[in-house]
């Protein structure tokens, strides 16, 4: 076996190396990934380097397929256009997006919610700490046909909670407005209901959602354990399906994060 | 057929009044017309309605200032060189300003609907968030749904069970800016304008504006950019002010041409944690200097270098990013 692809020991990594190489795993060969700035866009590469390296990367301000030989600042660096196959705009990529051409999309959030309601609008509801506001945070998760948020969670329970305190973007359950009834997300969305999210990727777990759209979790980081999961929730959170360890970095992922996609230290510090 | 002129940009940001709506072309941190902004804010332009798809350092900037009335947008921040806009994030926390939140499909399609000259246009984006929750309809709230300002619909949106297949969709009203101010690489001598890379929402924003300022790094003959009218985005009688500004997108990014300057934005982060810390990095960066020129200078070549892209990549081999 090439000592490559060996999977690294605890100590031989760091947490972010763990949340990026969990996320990449989510690819398959041949999907139309939308990726966000940061670990999202390693996430995207890593898994273009191993076992998908025929996915599209899409960046929500128009650049299609780019082959970046140095990582992006943003999702409209310069960087994102080199190679890239199309370099449009928001109203191609977005179209493609509510066409329902995008397999999964990478996204972040302050707060996320049982039902994988996204919230990056406001910590406590709109007299609350504000933050950036939804971005394509909100239209992305409405419509692609996966999505996978990476949030940190260790030390942070407020993040991870059974209702958020500002829905920015929508999970498997969420209000139908104007009358506020809650309803599965497949009833609001009809003809236009395309999937949603599909798992949460944290410091400490890899989380699903079941059959009811409710979040359990899947995996537990090396290092912790369920109940560590639980306790880092404000919900009670479902540690009956937990299937074991998650897979640590091979030594190939190591190496492709701080040598091929991040030599200069920008993210991977 | 109506011809753009050439002015400085003391005389172009003159046109535009208080209380006007304003958009602007390029996205986040990148291609924004910085130079635009900080006149705006020296002549002390107030009540501003920015309608954007989204925001970023320069409508920070602007609201720091307190030039902005209203803001409706999906974003505000300075991507991975500082967390959110701070000044706008503190006025809505003191609720020191008017603001409606969207998401980045939303304001599209309402700049869109603006362009072809429509009342709406409809999208599932979005849907079962709270902002379609009409709690959070804030100008609604404000009172300023009552047909006074022509800027203002009647709702907020409508949820409408479309007639084809009886499914459910949102329709957003048309937004029509009285203003797009918009950076580009270049622009010929009567207004037929080329952008280098991604064209972001340029195309519908400067499209749905009544009155359009392009600042460009340098205005040339329109016979060259004619050679190539595919590689041209605009004609001219879509341009009402032409101005010549190198560097004018300084801090932000310009492709082909130069980075964003990341630890100058990550500075304005900083410094805008509080209201006077934004006052004393305004006096020194936009009172402090007499006009875009004397900025510059202040910068220094040093400075500057650094950011120019290397044309082979279109961005800059030597800057220094990370740690390593």
């Amino acid at each position: 076996m090439d000592s490559k692809k060996e999977y690294s020991k605890p100590g031989e990594f760091k947490p972010m190396d763990l949340l990026a190489c969990a996320a990449a795993r989510e690819v398959q060969d041949g999907e139309i990934v939308f990726a966000g700035t940061g670990l999202p866009m390693l996430a995207i590469m890593v898994a273009q380097h191993t076992q998908a390296p025929t996915a599209v990367c899409i960046y929500e301000s128009g650049s299609i397929d780019g082959k970046p030989i140095d990582l992006p600042t943003s999702v409209a660096d310069a960087r994102c256009s080199y190679q890239a196959a199309v370099a449009d705009g928001l109203t191609d990529v977005f179209g493609q997006l509510q066409s329902g051409k995008v397999d999964l999309a990478y996204l972040g959030g302050a707060e996320v919610d049982l039902y994988g309601n996204v919230n990056c609008t406001f910590m406590g509801g709109p007299t609350g700490k504000r933050l950036t506001g939804s971005g394509g945070n909100s239209d992305i998760h409405s419509l692609a046909k996966r999505s996978v948020l990476i949030m940190p969670q260790f030390g942070q329970k407020r993040r991870f909670v059974e209702r958020v305190s500002y829905i920015t973007s929508p999970g498997w359950k969420i209000p139908h407005w104007p009358d506020k009834e809650w309803v599965p997300k497949r009833e609001v969305y009809g003809p236009a209901f395309n999937g949603g999210p599909s798992a949460v990727i944290s410091d400490m777990g890899v989380y699903r959602f079941d059959e009811n759209g409710e979040m359990y979790l899947d995996t537990v980081h090396p290092g912790f354990t369920a109940e560590d999961c639980r306790e880092n929730c404000s919900f009670d959170l479902n540690i009956s399906r937990v299937k074991g360890e998650t897979l640590t970095p091979t030594y190939e992922e190591l190496d492709l994060l701080y040598k091929t996609i991040d030599p200069e230290g920008i993210i991977m510090k | 057929m109506a011809r753009p002129k050439i002015v400085s940009l003391t005389e172009a940001v003159g046109q535009i009044n208080d209380g006007d709506m304003l958009t602007f072309g390029g996205f986040t941190v990148w291609r924004r017309p910085m130079a635009a902004i900080y006149e705006l804010i020296r002549q002390k332009k107030r009540n501003l309605h920015l309608v954007e798809v989204n925001g970023g350092t320069h409508d920070d900037m602007l609201v720091g200032a307190g030039c902005v009335g209203i803001w409706e947008s999906s974003w505000c921040g300075h991507e991975l060189y500082g967390k959110f806009g701070s000044n706008l994030a503190r006025k809505i926390e003191k609720g020191e300003i008017l603001y409606e939140d969207w998401a980045h499909i939303h304001v599209l399609n309402r700049l869109t609907a603006g362009a072809k000259g429509l009342p709406f246009l409809p999208t599932y984006a979005a849907m079962g968030s709270d902002m379609l929750n009409p709690e959070n309809d804030n100008l609604g709230k404000a009172g300023l749904r009552d047909g006074s300002n022509p800027h203002i619909g009647k709702y907020k949106y409508v949820m409408y069970k479309e007639p084809f297949t009886d499914s459910e969709i949102v329709l957003v009203p048309a937004a029509n800016p009285d203003w797009c101010i918009t950076h580009v690489q270049m622009v010929g001598a009567e207004g037929t304008v080329r952008v280098d890379g991604l064209k972001f929402s340029d195309l519908e924003v400067i499209k749905a504006s009544k009155h359009n300022i392009i600042i460009a790094e340098k205005v040339v003959s329109e016979e060259y950019l004619r050679r190539e009218p595919t590689r041209n985005m605009l004609p001219g009688y879509l341009v009402d002010y032409i101005v010549e500004l190198p560097w004018g997108a300084h801090p932000t990014g310009l492709y082909g041409v130069h980075e964003p300057d990341g630890e100058f934005i990550a500075n304005f982060f900083k410094a805008t944690r509080t209201q006077e810390g934004f006052d004393k990095w305004a006096d020194e960066w936009i009172f402090g200097v007499k006009d875009f020129q004397e900025y510059l200078s202040k910068l220094g070549i040093t400075r500057l270098e650094p950011l120019k892209a290397n044309p082979s990549l279109g961005y800059s081999s030597t800057l220094k990013r990370g740690s390593r």
